[in-house]
């Protein structure tokens, strides 16, 4: 059911800020804070679903997104798990493959973190000094492939970016690096999503 | 056209990907495999099996993973070439930070050995999910079984994180029994010696149970390091994994012996 209210939060905020970036200007006369692209993704340990809007900053060599994610019960096997995450994307280059569609090798990190109650941000007062390092924070790293695809005189959308990651956690990669018994099949999973440019 | 294609081509290169783990959502996600559940049960029928004539065996205790995983696969190594061992008890902190992937990682590595093992949980398997991981993957957290007519009981101390007592009714209770076995043996994670971890009380509590029931040796992990107090009760603690270290401990009628393998 909450996943069905996040898609519903996602084409609402689509909807919205395609408005807003519409209004009486040209495109290109926009507000600062319009983000450029509204965007959902797949998994990645973000979430099952993530949702939120990115910027494409310095002449598009970075994409920084806010996302919340959602993993509801049936998937996590214990409370629902909230995360609100910042995602770091860099293209590496481009290849025009076709007319008004690239490829793009793509790499990056996210910073999540956990606002559930069973993990914590700072040490709770019960414990002695630096016993614990706080649980609420990980990092993800990943690579991919993005297909950016121009839609020109399309109502609904200026462009769509559509990609595919692997990624790992910074705990996972520590481990698959220091140890022998944890192997790469073991660390890294898959991540797809879709971006939405307005 | 050439977009969808694309699309599509990658949607299929991605179901033939050969991760084990194609889509992970969180890092506090608890869901067990179906494999590693009910480790503890399990590991209960594989001791029925043994079955021994005398009164003269091992087992051994290794205690607080975290993750000194090449620690562990070395020690669980060395356990294996020992017929003389019976079966293994986990002392706790299976995991660091409490992740479905820690606890996973361990039981892969526990795997390869070859003989029952038992676990107690640590302070650190109780952070975020770790305490319905723990249930799922192995079992109760307070449990005992008997192995040739001894009894070993396995007990839940952590407070601070699981935001409870140890629930030393239940200890009691479960060591009433004791004249009916030849030795009893008590295993918890946080020791009531070295540590100041558990109140007072609840250390002269622990105490008390334990000399009132006749228990022989009460082992534990958390602090890392050597530890040996004699008294009407013994109290053990073995060093973490992150020595090359085991504790022995052999039990023969109505003595037992204490030996720590450094490899």
């Amino acid at each position: 059911m909450k996943i069905k209210n996040i898609l519903s939060a996602f084409i609402i905020l689509l909807f919205f800020t395609k408005l807003y970036a519409q209004g009486p200007h040209l495109v290109k006369d926009k507000a600062w804070y319009i983000p450029d692209y509204v965007k959902m993704q797949f998994a990645g340990n973000i979430g099952v679903v993530s949702v939120g809007a990115g910027y494409q900053l310095f002449d598009k060599v970075l994409y920084s997104e806010l996302l919340y994610g959602y993993v509801p019960e049936s998937v996590s096997k214990a409370d629902k798990i909230h995360l609100i995450t910042i995602k770091n994307t860099f293209p590496v280059f481009r290849k025009e493959i076709a007319k008004n569609l690239t490829i793009t090798p793509i790499a990056g990190f996210t910073t999540t973190i956990d606002i559930g109650t069973t993990t914590f941000t700072t040490l709770p007062s019960k414990y002695p000094d630096d016993y614990y390092v706080p649980t609420a924070f990980h990092f993800t790293l990943f690579g991919g492939v993005m297909i950016h695809k121009d839609f020109i005189n399309s109502k609904m959308t200026n462009g769509v970016d559509f990609y595919v990651e692997m990624g790992t956690v910074e705990t996972y990669l520590w481990y698959g690096i220091t140890s022998k018994e944890v192997g790469l099949s073991d660390i890294f999973s898959t991540s797809i999503g879709i971006n939405f440019y307005l | 056209m050439k977009f969808i294609k694309i699309i599509v081509l990658f949607t299929i290169t991605l179901t033939f990907s050969n991760c084990d783990n194609l889509f992970e959502y969180s890092v506090y996600e608890a869901n067990v495999k179906e494999a590693d559940k009910n480790t503890t049960a399990k590991n209960i029928k594989l001791l029925e099996n043994i079955k021994l004539e005398s009164q003269d065996f091992k087992f051994a205790f290794i205690t607080d993973v975290h993750y000194f995983y090449n620690n562990l696969r070395t020690v669980i190594e060395d356990i294996n070439k020992r017929d003389d061992i019976l079966f293994v008890i986990f002392g706790g902190d299976i995991a660091d930070q409490a992740l479905l992937k820690e606890f996973e990682i361990f039981s892969d590595i526990m795997q390869n050995l070859n003989k029952p093992y038992f676990t107690v949980i640590g302070n650190h398997d109780y952070n975020s999910n770790g305490s319905v991981i723990y249930k799922e993957m192995f079992g109760d957290y307070n449990y005992s079984f008997t192995f040739n007519n001894n009894k070993f009981v396995l007990f839940d101390d952590i407070i601070w994180e699981s935001n409870k007592d140890p629930d030393f009714d239940w200890l009691s209770l479960e060591l009433a029994d004791n004249g009916n076995f030849n030795q009893v043996f008590a295993f918890a994670h946080i020791p009531i010696v070295v540590s100041d971890d558990l109140s007072f009380e609840m250390k002269e509590t622990y105490r008390s149970i334990m000399i009132d029931n006749n228990v022989s040796l009460s082992i534990h992990g958390h602090t890392h390091s050597y530890f040996y107090e004699e008294g009407i009760v013994d109290y053990l603690i073995v060093p973490a994994l992150k020595e090359l270290a085991y504790g022995v401990i052999h039990v023969k009628d109505n003595l037992f012996n204490v030996e720590i393998i450094e490899l």
